[in-house]
């Protein structure tokens, strides 16, 4: 969280000039008076919630006034959006799912994190060493690792998204333009799924639809593989459905086998040492062939997620609908904030690349456009002068 | 005699009285009998004695977990489905409904699969698919190779996710296109749910004439013998389920563990019955314990902090899908932590 008495101001009025100037990019959700939005402010703990507009005009007369810090509608429809969720009456929630680049353990992380104090909120470069943190200018002993994004950290996203429409629309069948990817702001993606079919589904449900595209729970004998009578012996017998579709398909192309490979996959099972053996393999395989999104934001249906076209104030970067995934760039098409000059204390040296400009700071003081400078400070790696 | 069937969208099709013996649950059998000018007091008659001895044993069957599988004159079977309906609703016990409904709605469903299974016979093929829409509001096409039947993958979770057998995870389904493949077994499996809501709903609704003497006798019969089994079990937790254990482990060495985790640990010991100042102190070793703020968490998770809401132990579903679960071969068959060790055999 922003806290600096002169730090705060800046930020804030760089927010209150987007959402001034650019109401239009905050995108107006679906059937908007059944929706909970719910709001935090800088230098608040704690968020408001509960609260319903009957129109985008209201809300964006409430962002300019407010100028929050993060602004989030719901994905479920209720009934009386602003009583307390007990009896709010839910209708029926959009499907949603969250690509987090942090989740993704990427080897690229460690080089662009940076240990922030939490109790002086002194910052260090990054490193590569394991060492317990202890922060040489407090002594504290707890540090916030912040990460400023590569260009790797978003291709892997990306490449995780892509996996997700692949299964969303061959296996379930959506249809590609019912898919909405968003950039969320930081550093992941938010995707949100347009079709109707989904509403009514309950929590338990959407958590068979994660275990689903995750890859998680898939049988042996899903595949062919069963289980024999005697400890670790096994036999092969194709389920009815055949193994040319879905998750069978996959693993069926994986193991370059089809319906008739009756000895060819004994062999493998064998191979890897029975029945056992085989599970375990499989469940390497598919969790490798899965998409890795956050269980908890799809199984929640009474969550309250980031609004498209509202800024991030981990970033300063706007949660932006991706039209075209390759090319998408986060760093100038989701950068919308203005340019004017602010004076920054930046608290160690650092690197980064906004709107096709490249930063190399290792001064102390130094004069940033207002996006950049936004940028640093969300991080928690600049001040303002 | 084929009797109309009255609901409009179905209005083209004829149904045999031979389907309403299997089907008693349809609206048309009721009206069957209406048309049939059958009155209540008829049942004290002597030669009705037979109908209410199969109703007995019918109730009985079911609610010993198994199916009622002799199939009558469709004039019997009419008549033993409607008294066994009575009966159950005067013997007022809700885990007697639960099973007889249950055992009824598998009956259905195994009639069902049989007469989905004849392929040959087309027209049957589609009326079955319409009783589906009709009853359940579930859309079934049969497949491309004819053999299988397709559902919608969101009419199919619907269903699917409150059962809870691997088998039936999506990720075990053929899924392809915005359709999972089925078999018929596993058609009429979606919907055994749907059916055995159907009749419980039924007897729910129903309010009860002044019984016929004959049904009354029987009835308190039944309930006689029936009330034993329903009478009040414990039973001691001796171990904890490997996915609790190994919380504790991490707990007791002192490294973090999940938020989720702990809500799981919380919840599970409030659910043994621990009391909340031992589950506190359970939390003594975490990184960043707090005993205020835990003691808070742990009385908001028992409800009496906050929304007031009791929380339940995740389901052991929840816990896969959150990397939380350590299942061993003796976790076999549950579907929550806090039946480990206690299913019966």
């Amino acid at each position: 969280m922003i806290e600096a008495a002169k730090t705060i101001p800046v930020v804030r009025g760089a927010f209150r000039e987007y959402y001034f100037k650019q109401a239009r990019a905050v995108e107006e959700p679906g059937k908007i008076e059944q929706r909970e939005f719910g709001y935090a402010q800088f230098g608040q703990a704690g968020m408001t919630r509960h609260l319903s507009f009957n129109s985008i005009k209201e809300l964006h007369a409430m962002l300019v006034k407010e100028v929050p810090s993060d602004v989030y509608c719901s994905n479920a429809y209720y009934k009386f959006p602003t009583q307390p969720m007990q009896e709010k009456q839910w209708l029926g929630a959009d499907l949603i799912f969250d690509i987090d680049g942090k989740d993704l353990d990427l080897p690229c992380v460690p080089s662009h994190t940076y240990p922030v104090c939490t109790n002086c909120g002194h910052a260090l470069p990054p490193s590569d060493e394991k060492k317990e943190y202890s922060c040489p200018s407090c002594n504290g002993k707890k540090a916030e690792r912040v990460s400023i994004p590569c260009s790797k950290c978003i291709e892997g996203s990306k490449k995780e998204v892509r996996r997700l429409i692949e299964f969303l629309t061959t296996d379930l069948g959506m249809q590609r333009d019912n898919i909405y990817v968003y950039f969320s702001g930081n550093n992941g993606f938010h995707i949100h799924i347009g079709d109707s079919e989904y509403v009514p589904l309950d929590p338990q449900a959407r958590s068979d639809i994660v275990g689903y595209l995750s890859g998680t729970g898939l049988l042996a004998e899903s595949v062919g593989v069963r289980k024999g009578r005697e400890g670790n012996m096994s036999f092969i017998k194709f389920p009815r459905g055949g193994i040319a579709y879905g998750w069978r398909g996959r693993i069926a192309d994986k193991l370059k086998i089809d319906g008739s490979s009756i000895i060819k996959l004994k062999h493998i099972v064998d191979q890897k040492g029975g029945y056992a053996g085989f599970k375990s393999e499989l469940d390497k395989m598919t969790r490798e062939m899965g998409v890795r999104i956050d269980p908890q934001v799809t199984t929640d249906v009474h969550r309250i997620f980031r609004m498209p076209g509202t800024l991030n104030s981990k970033s300063g970067l706007a949660k932006t609908r991706c039209a075209d995934l390759e090319s998408f760039n986060p760093f100038n098409d989701a950068c919308l904030l203005g340019g004017n000059k602010v004076n920054v204390r930046v608290k160690t040296h650092v690197k980064l690349k906004l709107k096709g400009e490249a930063f190399n700071i290792s001064k102390e003081s130094a004069e940033l456009p207002a996006f950049a400078a936004v940028y640093l400070i969300c991080k928690g790696l600049a001040e303002a002068m | 005699m084929p009797v109309q069937l009255m609901t409009s969208n179905l209005s083209s099709i004829r149904m045999g009285t031979g389907d309403l013996a299997k089907y008693p649950f349809l609206n048309e059998a009721g009206e069957y009998l209406r048309e049939s000018g059958f009155g209540w007091e008829e049942l004290d008659r002597p030669d009705m004695k037979d109908i209410i001895d199969r109703a007995a044993e019918r109730i009985e069957v079911g609610v010993g977990g198994n199916i009622y599988d002799k199939l009558e004159k469709y004039e019997i079977e009419i008549l033993t489905f409607i008294v066994s309906l009575i009966m159950v609703k005067s013997i007022g016990m809700e885990p007697v409904l639960k099973k007889y409904a249950l055992s009824e709605a598998r009956r259905a469903e195994e009639f069902l699969t049989q007469d989905l299974k004849q392929q040959s016979e087309m027209q049957k093929h589609s009326l079955f698919a319409k009783i589906f829409e009709d009853l359940f509001k579930l859309k079934i096409e049969v497949a491309e190779d004819g053999r299988l039947f397709k559902v919608r993958v969101a009419d199919y979770l619907a269903r699917s996710s409150h059962f809870h057998e691997q088998e039936w995870k999506l990720i075990n389904r053929l899924v392809q296109g915005g359709h999972v493949y089925l078999d018929a077994d596993e058609t009429v499996r979606l919907v055994r749910n749907e059916l055995s809501v159907l009749i419980y709903e039924k007897v729910k609704a129903m309010t009860l004439p002044t019984l016929p003497q004959a049904i009354k006798v029987k009835a308190e019969e039944l309930r006689a013998k029936l009330a034993p089994r329903y009478e009040y079990r414990t039973s001691a937790v001796t171990e904890y389920p490997p996915c609790v254990k190994h919380a504790i482990e991490v707990m007791s060495k002192g490294e973090n563990l999940p938020h989720s985790a702990r809500v799981m640990l919380a919840t599970y010991m409030l659910a043994v019955g621990k009391p909340v100042d031992e589950i506190v102190m359970m939390f003594q070793n975490a990184p960043d314990f707090n005993e205020k703020i835990t003691r808070y968490q742990v009385e908001h998770l028992a409800g009496m902090k906050g929304s007031r809401t009791k929380y339940s132990v995740p389901s052991c579903e929840k816990l896969r899908n959150e990397n939380l679960c350590f299942a061993t071969e003796e976790c076999n068959g549950i579907i929550n932590p806090v039946q480990f060790g206690r299913k019966r055999k």
